[in-house]
């Protein structure tokens, strides 16, 4: 008996067989085949270095999310007290070469020289 | 997943531009009582001692930050720096303002036109001095 041949004698079986099912089963088949078609899509090359299934791959994907979210205000923070600590010390230095220079301060509060740098520029 | 990298971005580019601006003038930063100074940032700083208690925490945080570059400093730029750190915080925060911008704008010049102008402005001084007339304002 070939293929077609059994095909077709199974087919008559299977219908009956899937008018009988209650919804609950068929539900649960129609998740069942959903992962079953998803488990068999193409694999996924990650960034060019190593091929993993696409179920893993989403799963990567999914868990890379969820962390990244729960990361993001501890990131927001970091990036926060980052500036503050950069800004401190750019500040401090400016503040340190402006006192050290060779002007006073009050140079730079002097219109005359303000006026000769606006010419400069 | 791209989607989701962008939001993570966004929000740290918002963090940072929020911290930025929050920081450049921060009236409620606390102060910090002359007592929690290192040894050495009370010796450098002790010049303002007197002051010390009446300078917003703003102020304090920048002049506690400039000592902090102070052991780096040549030694005429020690002394300069000595003179100078009295007036400097006895200044109002938009002269000091005023003070930064000059320089950065100073700074921002080549070196030869950097030199010509701090050597025309200590001349006029001198010329004003030996007039008798205040120091060029």
């Amino acid at each position: 008996m070939n293929e077609k041949d059994f095909a077709s004698k199974l087919k008559p079986w299977l219908d009956r067989s899937a008018n009988a099912i209650g919804e609950m089963q068929a539900t649960r088949l129609k998740a069942a085949r959903l992962r079953a078609q998803d488990a068999y899509r193409e694999p996924v090359r990650i960034l060019g270095l190593i091929t993993v299934p696409a179920g893993t791959a989403q799963t990567i994907q999914y868990t890379v999310v969820q962390r990244a979210l729960l990361l993001l205000p501890i990131l927001a923070l970091i990036a926060t007290l980052g500036v503050k600590s950069v800004q401190e010390r750019d500040m401090g230095e400016l503040d340190a070469q402006l006192l050290s220079q060779e002007l006073p301060p009050d140079a730079f509060l002097d219109q005359d020289f303000r006026t000769w740098l606006s010419t400069q520029r | 997943m791209a989607k989701h990298a962008a939001l993570i971005l966004v929000t740290l580019v918002l963090a940072l531009g929020i911290a930025t601006a929050a920081h450049a003038y921060d009236p409620s930063t606390p102060q910090t009582p002359w007592t929690r100074l290192s040894p050495d940032e009370r010796r450098i700083l002790g010049p303002l001692a007197q002051d010390w208690e009446r300078l917003p925490g703003f102020q304090q945080e920048r002049l506690i930050s400039s000592a902090r570059r102070y052991p780096s400093l040549q030694p005429i730029q020690k002394e300069r720096f000595n003179e100078r750190i009295r007036d400097w915080a006895a200044m109002t925060p938009e002269q000091r303002r005023a003070a930064r911008e000059t320089f950065q704008g100073l700074r921002r010049l080549p070196p030869e036109k950097q030199h010509e102008l701090r050597e025309r402005w200590l001349r006029e001084r001198q010329g004003n001095e030996g007039r008798g007339r205040p120091s060029p304002r």
